[in-house]
């Protein structure tokens, strides 16, 4: 890898010097100065949980180490590592990193570009949570140990960064390779597939090592142990032991082991950002697509009930999200909360213990993942919207046509999800299918009119076959927390007092009348939508067309 | 069912395109000031300008893309502020960023457009495989919009914009990044439909495909229009101010379209000038 240059110094300045001028000129319009607004709100809610966090471990830490158990590090690792590879994953819309590929017409050189890859991907919320959480476990063993313990792991500690930098890095380049192709999304679909047949077995598994808690346990412990001590969290914990014990060989040997992880994550990362580098297009084309085979034209879906342009929209948003890598994941992720939530510790899993709130949680955490899109419902249309403004049909049956493909998704992946809590718990009770049906026909309706609107006030163009590589509007991001914080908060509420009360039927009754409140606001914004897009129309075609 | 053919029988408008007073403002900045163009049915329609002109902004306005400030738009007689429904049924139009939905294949595109236009499924996908074996893009079935060339990608928006038989087609600058063969295909398709009786408005800095198109022109400038009517209109004019001012004409003869245009605009070659550090 050469070394940067000073032109390479120079350009990178100049990367820097531009997004400022860029982040300074979007404040002359109200739609820049509410992102700014909303960026610093979410801020605020970030430094919270990440100072809080960093008490929280700096503490549970500083007790580890004075009480002459350093090796329980580890336990406070894993949680900060496993949050920093999952929670990019899990929350899209937050993840801020930088689409570095227009940089390529420039003669920015190979380390040049990487840099501004690692630099501008860092900038992202578990990043920032993730570096918080670690100084407040250095600052604990500092407490605890102050002098050299407190630099050794200072130390450590930061090449620990650097690879959960790297690996969220690597994880998305790689995901987003996969899934780009039609091919690639197979093998994707058939993994899962697998995965899903496998969730068969974990139930009786769960329930196996649950009768005998303590034997169990332990094995499990024998077999794990070794393995996590192995990957990075264990090793950043050793080398923390090595030194507190006084053994800085041993320390040095655990540390040099961390270097080599952030290598050998480099190196696999660099294979990644080497092909972007050379102008990698990630098409669509497969290797049968490229052959030139005429096939008939198939005349549109016919969906009944819906007219033309509004089943034309339908198939169409189908189309789109089926060729989307991402929203695979939307589809997966909420089974893996499922399975995350659903392990069966010593005193029990949560949901393990409450299989009853299963399918309500997976599906509201599902509606949830889908407001990526609700909120942005023509970002992937990119210039395309400038066809809806232009035909004839109205911006009603476009909207409605969206709105119908979303919630679709959204009856898929709860049906998947009832079949997951059968296979992992037990079937759903009908109560836990009223409460969640009831539930979701009134926080997806009051979701779909919100984002009707967002969509329209603060649209954003998106490559949904990108992974990671943009962000939401600050001020969607900002609108969809507060909307899901009141509807999550009236949902949780309404089933905690019926249980509170032992009326668990109250709830339904309560999401009914919700329902229906909600859906009569998501008629009264669709009825108004063609005055309101056409009012916004110069807005969303200089948002979208960029 | 022809989306296109909801106007009443008898429906006979003098001007296929008519503006008064049409204006545009960005904050302070007037974009487009009283813009009356007048576009008889039929007429193949060049709109010209420099950068930065009004061109596109105005077309935007004629398509429905972009609000005006002031004035009135009639296409085909319709009002298109009271009749924006029906006025879209009647157009066709491939805007500077071409609409295309690029995660589509080009079939199911143009279904989907036929579709928007209220056509039957059968008739759009008849229409699709029509406009995909003229415009040579049946080769590739399954490759995504946005896999395609930008020449491809140009004769595929072009396709969108025709499917419903429309009475007006409205291009912003169709020949630009496409090459000799691909421009070829599009340039028959519109003698095509001016044959059948279409009016086609477009937008092009390519002076020459317009002089060898166009029957009529008009030329905006600052915002304003500063000319209009038929090629022969436009040249008498530059003439008839030459016999005045002799000097304004650099070549004798008839008159070439880039030398009309040069001339009303008041721009020069920047033959004279360099840049001294240019090798």
């Amino acid at each position: 890898m050469a070394r940067l240059t000073s032109q390479s110094r120079g350009q990178l300045a100049a990367i820097g010097q531009v997004r400022w001028h860029m982040f300074t000129h979007s404040l002359r319009t109200t739609k820049g100065a509410l992102e700014l607004f909303s960026r610093i709100v979410i801020s605020i809610v970030i430094a919270a949980g990440g100072l809080g966090g960093a008490v929280l471990l700096g503490v549970t830490a500083w007790y580890f180490v004075s009480h002459g158990r350093p090796e329980a590090l580890a336990l406070l690792l894993w949680p900060v590592f496993l949050f920093w590879q999952l929670f990019p994953v899990m929350a899209t819309a937050l993840t801020e990193t930088m689409d570095s590929s227009h940089l390529l017409r420039f003669p920015l050189n190979y380390p040049a570009y990487v840099l501004v890859r690692l630099v501008y991907g860092a900038l992202d919320p578990a990043t920032v949570l993730g570096t918080l959480w670690l100084l407040g476990i250095t600052l604990g063993v500092g407490w605890a140990r102050p002098g050299d313990l407190f630099l050794w792991t200072a130390l450590v500690l930061a090449v620990f960064a650097a690879i959960n930098i790297l690996l969220t890095q690597m994880i998305f380049a790689w995901v987003e390779r996969w899934l780009a192709q039609r091919r690639t999304r197979e093998i994707f679909a058939v993994l899962f597939f697998l995965a899903m047949i496998s969730l068969q077995l974990v139930g009786p598994m769960l329930t196996r090592y649950g009768e005998r808690p303590n034997a169990t346990f332990h094995k499990i412990s024998r077999i794990a142990n070794p393995v996590q001590a192995m990957l990075p969290p264990g090793v950043a914990a050793a080398s923390i032991v090595g030194a507190a014990d006084g053994r800085y060989p041993l320390a040095l040997a655990f540390l040099a082991g961390l270097v080599l992880y952030a290598a050998a994550i480099l190196r696999t990362l660099g294979v990644r950002l080497r092909a972007q580098y050379r102008g990698e297009n990630l098409s669509e084309v497969s290797r049968d697509a490229a052959l030139h085979q005429r096939i008939g034209v198939q005349p549109g879906w016919t969906v009944p009930g819906l007219s033309g342009p509004v089943a034309a929209v339908f198939e169409k948003e189908l189309r789109y999200l089926a060729r989307s890598g991402p929203m695979l994941l939307t589809f997966v992720t909420p089974i893996i909360m499922l399975v995350v939530f659903g392990i069966r510790g010593r005193s029990g899993g949560f949901l393990f213990n409450s299989p009853d709130l299963a399918l309500p949680i997976g599906s509201a955490y599902a509606l949830l993942l889908l407001t990526n899109l609700i909120y942005n419902t023509f970002g992937a249309d990119g210039g395309g919207v400038q066809f809806f403004l232009a035909s004839p049909a109205s911006f009603r049956s476009v909207v409605l046509g969206k709105n119908l493909a979303h919630m679709a998704v959204l009856a898929a992946e709860v049906l998947i999800l009832a079949v997951a809590v059968s296979l992992l718990f037990r079937p759903p009770s009908w109560l836990a299918v009223a409460i969640t049906v009831t539930g979701l026909l009134f926080a997806a309706p009051i979701n779909l009119a919100a984002g009707n609107l967002l969509s329209l006030y603060s649209p954003k163009k998106i490559e949904v076959a990108t992974f990671g590589r943009q962000r939401a509007s600050q001020l969607t991001v900002l609108a969809s927390l507060v909307l899901q914080i009141v509807i999550f908060g009236i949902g949780a509420l309404t089933i905690f007092l019926a249980r509170s009360y032992a009326r668990p039927w109250l709830a339904v009754f309560v999401f009914v009348a919700l329902a229906i409140i909600s859906f009569a606001t998501y008629s009264l914004v669709l009825t108004r939508i063609d005055p309101l897009a056409q009012s916004r129309r110069e807005i969303l075609t200089t948002e979208l067309c960029k | 069912m022809h989306a296109a053919g909801n106007l009443p029988e008898n429906h006979n408008p003098t001007a296929a395109i008519a503006t008064e007073n049409l204006t545009r403002r960005f904050g302070d900045l007037v974009a487009v000031q009283d813009v009356n163009l007048r576009v008889a049915p039929g007429q193949f329609f060049g709109f010209l300008g420099p950068n930065g002109a009004g061109k596109s902004t105005t077309i935007k306005m004629l398509t429905g893309l972009l609000a005006p400030t002031s004035g009135r738009i009639e296409i085909l007689g319709l009002d298109f502020e009271r009749q924006v429904v029906d006025v879209k049924r009647q157009i066709g139009v491939v805007p500077e960023g071409l609409a295309l939905f690029g995660r589509l294949t080009g079939a199911e595109y143009l279904t989907f457009v036929g579709r928007m236009y209220g056509l039957d499924r059968d008739i759009c996908a008849r229409r699709a495989t029509e406009l995909l074996d003229f415009m040579q893009l049946a080769d590739q079935p399954r490759k995504l919009v946005t896999d395609y060339s930008h020449g491809m990608q140009k004769k595929l928006a072009l396709a969108a914009a025709v499917i419903h038989g429309p009475k007006i087609l409205f291009l912003d600058e169709p020949f630009e990044g496409v090459d000799a063969i691909a421009a070829g295909t599009l340039k028959a398709m519109l003698q095509r439909m001016i044959a059948r009786g279409a009016t086609i408005f477009l937008t092009s800095h390519v002076l020459e495909i317009v002089e060898r198109l166009c029957s009529h022109v008009a030329i905006i400038h600052r915002g304003q229009l500063v000319a209009q009517g038929s090629l022969e209109e436009l040249r008498a004019g530059v003439q008839a101010q030459s016999a005045a001012q002799p000097q304004l004409l650099a070549s004798a003869g008839k008159l070439t379209l880039e030398e009309i245009f040069l001339h009303t605009v008041g721009g020069t070659h920047p033959a004279e000038r360099e840049l001294s550090w240019l090798g």
